[in-house]
This record gives structure tokens, sequence and C-alpha cells, in this order.
């Protein structure tokens, strides 16, 4: 009985101190900020070899050799959850990566409070408000080619190139659709699981992505096709296997 | 009789400051139209955002070889129509497959182009500027070009308080524009306000058209914004609405036009192909062809005798506001 009585007292004096500590940490943490990064790598096929433009690239399923000239895809609405479950969620988050442009598969997600996050949710391409809410600026401003003129709607993923199995001998695929069955845009969620995204004071940690676009092409190989340029059932099938390609690979804190 | 106006009014207004008045700036409709769908969130309407939409409007620095601006093809003495021919002629005289359309009453519109492929009036400039066969331009070099312009930048200042020219604050400033092109004067308008008769040839077509014309064509703006089939082809060449929906029960579909300035804006249809009134309301009379997506209002045709024709024509001519296509204020200046 004495044992437990001094455990409860103990345990009171604990929480107590921890309380106080906590509000003490709360008044601190209001004010205190880290900045987070999300990178995504790029890899190709079942060997997960580098991804890089203008190089001859063997597709594993259909043997195809691919060189690819662009590759560019939208990633949106990027949300943290803080360990209390509440979401940090990130403003005006649109980003635009381009395999063409090193900086741009690091996504700076600026300042946010310090402490543990559990997951991430992210969308791969653009939400459908953007898409009917006229001109944007920013990556989705339409200088950025990325942006359909005759059909409204973003061009969520180009991917373009070259190969000996095209019957053009070039490839070019225009990814988009936000609406009903052609509806490609795609959220995302990360569960950090063995070490949690920690925010620390004046430090950048990092969340690490990785998609493989061999992916594009695991239902059909070129001859079935060299190029799509609006939204339907063939962009929706290509969008929905690359897509499901990205994995979590760990974060850096 | 009563009439009064709607004002969408759009003021920078400094109560103690009696200068800034010369920035009020209104546009003014009927209170028997509907309220618009674009409602310039994020854009609010100043004289000099429109004056600044109006010199972009007017100058070829849109296209790329600096000869084509929007004005070119819609043309303010037309009905903000091209000039009377079926197809527009862009950089490198090269033609277009459909006629343009007369840019009016873009506000109330829920889509754009023949296809209504484009579903916001900011983003609709974007489809003529980079076409190939218009003004074939890149939009990073129209936003090259005007940031090269002192005279530009002083003006993107001046309209929206920053020199660094977007294709965002462009697209918004042709808005600005394009959405006063309202024409709200016709002599229907006046009829309806109670400050003309019509004569008895245009009242009795006036109720023709009710009865043939009105379920798609519908008052005050004359069409009901759906795409139809109008029986000009049972083959189509040019898929219309279904060639954005991927649907094809909308193949052979194109949006309905608003029938406002009609006398001003031939040649008629998508592809310009009829030359006058007489030959549309005879169309409908007597050339329907039938196809699957044919307007099932159609299926026997609009019978018209040739006096009944005569009086939807005089009443059609109603619609024509000559006050818009002669105001300065729209004009290259």
């Amino acid at each position: 009985m004495k044992t437990i009585k001094l455990s409860i007292l103990a345990l009171m004096a604990a929480v107590l101190t921890v309380s106080t500590s906590c509000n003490k940490h709360k008044h601190d943490d209001e004010n205190e900020t880290g900045t987070a990064q999300v990178h995504f790598e790029h890899v190709w096929g079942m060997s997960e070899s580098a991804f890089a433009l203008n190089t001859n690239l063997v597709h594993p399923m259909s043997g195809d050799t691919m060189n690819f000239t662009k590759f560019k895809y939208y990633v949106s609405n990027l949300k943290l959850k803080k360990a209390d479950g509440t979401w940090w969620v990130h403003p005006e988050s649109y980003f635009l990566v381009d395999a063409a442009d090193a900086a741009s598969t690091t996504l700076s997600l600026g300042t946010l409070p310090v402490g543990e996050y559990t997951e991430m949710e992210y969308t791969l391409g653009v939400d459908s408000t953007r898409n009917v809410s006229g001109a944007q600026s920013g990556a989705l401003a339409t200088t950025n080619n990325m942006f359909w003129s005759w059909n409204t709607g973003y061009i969520m993923l180009k991917a373009e190139g070259t190969s000996p199995q095209s019957s053009t001998g070039n490839f070019a695929f225009h990814l988009g659709g936000f609406t009903g069955a052609n509806n490609v845009v795609t959220t995302k969620n990360v569960v950090f699981g063995a070490e949690n995204l920690v925010i620390s004071k004046g430090n950048t940690s990092e969340v690490h992505l990785k998609c493989n676009p061999a992916k594009l092409f695991h239902a059909d190989p070129l001859s079935a096709g060299t190029s799509v340029m609006m939204p339907g059932a063939k962009a929706k099938q290509m969008a929905t296997n690359f897509y499901g390609s990205y994995v979590f690979e760990h974060v850096h804190n | 009789m009563k009439y009064s106006y709607l004002i969408i009014a759009v003021l920078f207004l400094y109560a103690c400051n009696k200068n800034k008045q010369k920035d009020t700036f209104e546009l003014s409709y009927p209170d028997y139209f509907p309220t618009p769908v674009y409602n310039f969130e994020n854009n609010e309407l100043t004289k000099d955002k429109f004056e600044l939409g109006r010199r972009l409007f007017y100058d070829g620095i849109l296209s790329s070889d600096n000869s084509i601006s929007c004005g070119t093809c819609h043309s303010q003495v037309h009905g903000f129509a091209d000039h009377n021919v079926n197809f527009s002629t862009g950089v490198n005289n090269l033609k277009g497959t459909r006629n343009s359309p007369a840019i009016t009453n873009m506000i109330w519109s829920p889509s754009f182009m023949w296809d209504g492929g484009v579903n916001h009036i900011e983003v609709f400039s974007v489809a003529p500027i980079t076409n190939p066969v218009e003004m074939n331009e890149t939009m990073e070099n129209v936003i090259n070009k005007l940031n090269a312009s002192a005279s530009y930048r002083s003006a993107f200042k001046k309209a929206y308080g920053t020199e660094t020219i977007t294709d965002q604050l462009m697209l918004r400033a042709l808005t600005s524009y394009m959405a006063m092109l309202v024409p709200v004067d016709s002599k229907y308008d006046q009829f309806r306000q109670g400050k003309v008769s019509l004569t008895t040839q245009e009242l009795q077509g006036m109720q023709l058209f009710e009865q043939k014309c009105a379920s798609c064509h519908t008052a005050p703006l004359y069409t009901n914004h759906s795409y139809q089939n109008n029986g000009i082809d049972s083959v189509f060449s040019d898929l219309g609405r279904g060639r954005i929906t991927l649907d094809e029960a909308d193949n052979g579909k194109f949006k309905v036009p608003s029938l406002r300035n009609v006398e001003l804006t031939y040649p008629y249809m998508h592809d310009g192909r009829y030359w006058t009134l007489e030959q549309v309301l005879e169309h409908y009379n007597s050339g329907i062809k039938h196809s699957t997506t044919l307007a099932p209002e159609l299926a026997n045709g609009l019978p018209m005798t040739s006096d009944e024709k005569k009086k939807i024509i005089a009443f059609l001519k109603t619609l024509t506001d000559y006050t818009i296509i002669s105001d300065f204020k729209f004009a290259p200046q």
C-alpha cells in the first residue's frame, strides 16, 4: 500500500512537473519554428537505377529504349500532422517538379512550428478548384506551359522524349483531368512510422520520397501509342500507375 | 414604365478624398439581366484595369510577329465578332476552322469557345494567344515582351500596384476590358424599359420567336448557354462539344450563341456557313439533317412561312445595339 501511495505521489509530482514544463514549452513553442523540405527522387524500373533526362533508359517490361527530354509534374496541398493530431497546412502549396531543374525536386515548405509530426499528406496533380478559378500565379502560371488553353485544365504531368521503338521517333504524354472518370488528381498519405519528422528550432528537416517514371509505361509499350494530349482513359491509366509508384523513404531530422 | 439599373460598382472611394472619385467605375446592365457568373473576385473592376485591358486588347504585342491583336478578329463595329468572314486569318496568313464569335456579355457565360472548352473568362485569352493559327505566341514571350516595355510596366503599376507583369495580371486586365462589353441599348432593351414601341411586325416576330426559338435562345441574353446539335450536319467533321467531353452523345453539338447583335455578326454557325439570317431560318424550316445527337426540338424542323421569317428577322434586328459599336470608350485609343 505504502509503495502504491508513494507511487501515486511521485506520479502526481511528475505530472505537475511535466505540466509546468509543458506550459513553459508551449509558451516558447509559439514563436519557435524550423523549416521543412520534401525531396523527390526519380528512379527507373525494377532495378531502381537513376532516372535522368537525355539518357537512354530501357523499359524493363517492354524493352523500349526511351530518352526523356522533358519530365515534369505538379505536387500540391502539402500538410503535416502533428503528434497531437492537428494538421499544419502549407499555404499556397503548389509545386512544379522538373527533372531538368535539380532544385525543383526539393519542395521548400518554409517555416513551421517546432515539434514532432507523424504523417504527411500531399496531392499529385492540381486540385479541381484551381482548375476552375481563372488565372493563377507562381507554379500555376500559364507561362510554365503546363496548361491546356483549349480545354481548360492543368497538364499535371508532362513526359516527352525520343525512342527508336516509337513509330514517329518521339513520344509525348501530357496527362491531366480533374473531373469525373477522367480525374487523375490523387491524394497520398504518408505515415512516418519508425522515425517521425521532428521540426526543431533553426533546423531544416527533410522528408524523402521516391517515384518511378517507368511505371507510366507499366500497362502499355510505346507501340500502343506515343502521345496523349488530353484527359481521358489512357491519361487516367498512366497517371494512376505512375502515382502508385510514389513511396516514402525516410526522414532526415 | 419603370426601369432601373443594377450597378456593380467598384469604387476606390476614400470618403475623405474627393480626388479619388475619378477612379470610380461602373458596369451597368438592366435589372432583367441575371446575376453574372464572373463576380470580379480578386480582380475588382477599375478604370485603370479597363484601360490597360483595352490597350492589350488592341496591341499586336500579344502575337508572335506583333501583327495580330484581339481586336483584329473581334471588331467593335461588327459587335466584337470578325469582319464578316467565315474564318479569321491569324499569324502567317493561317486560317482556323471555326468562326470568331462575338465576345460580348462574357461575364454571364459559364464557358467559352464554340465547344465550351474554356471554363473561365480569365483564362479565355490564353487560347487565341497560343493557337498557332491565331496569335501563335507563347505566354512566356508575351510576358517577356510586356516586361521589356517601360510604358506597360508603369500601366501595370497604375492598375495593379506592381511593375512586375505576370500572365495572371495580364489576363485579368484583358478580362476587365472584355467584361465591359455589354450591349444593353438595343431597340429591344429600350422597348423592355418602356422607352420605345416595337412595330407590329417586330412584335409579331417576337411572338413567333418565343414559340419557335426561345427554348435555346432565351431572353434576355438570347442563349441558354447549352450545347446543341442544330441539324446543320449529320456527319461531323468537327465534333464540337464531343471533342471536349469525349462523350459521343455530345458529338456535333456547339454552344448556343447569343443573338444579341446577330444582325452584325454574320456569317453564322460555328463554321460561318450561312451568310444571311434568311438562310439560317430556312435551315430551321427545311434543312434539318438528322443524327442521334440532334436537338429533339428540331426533329420536325421549325416550319415557318416566308412572312413569318420576315417577322422573326425584323424582331432579331431589334437586338442590335448601335451604341456599343460606336462608343469611343471601347475603341483603340
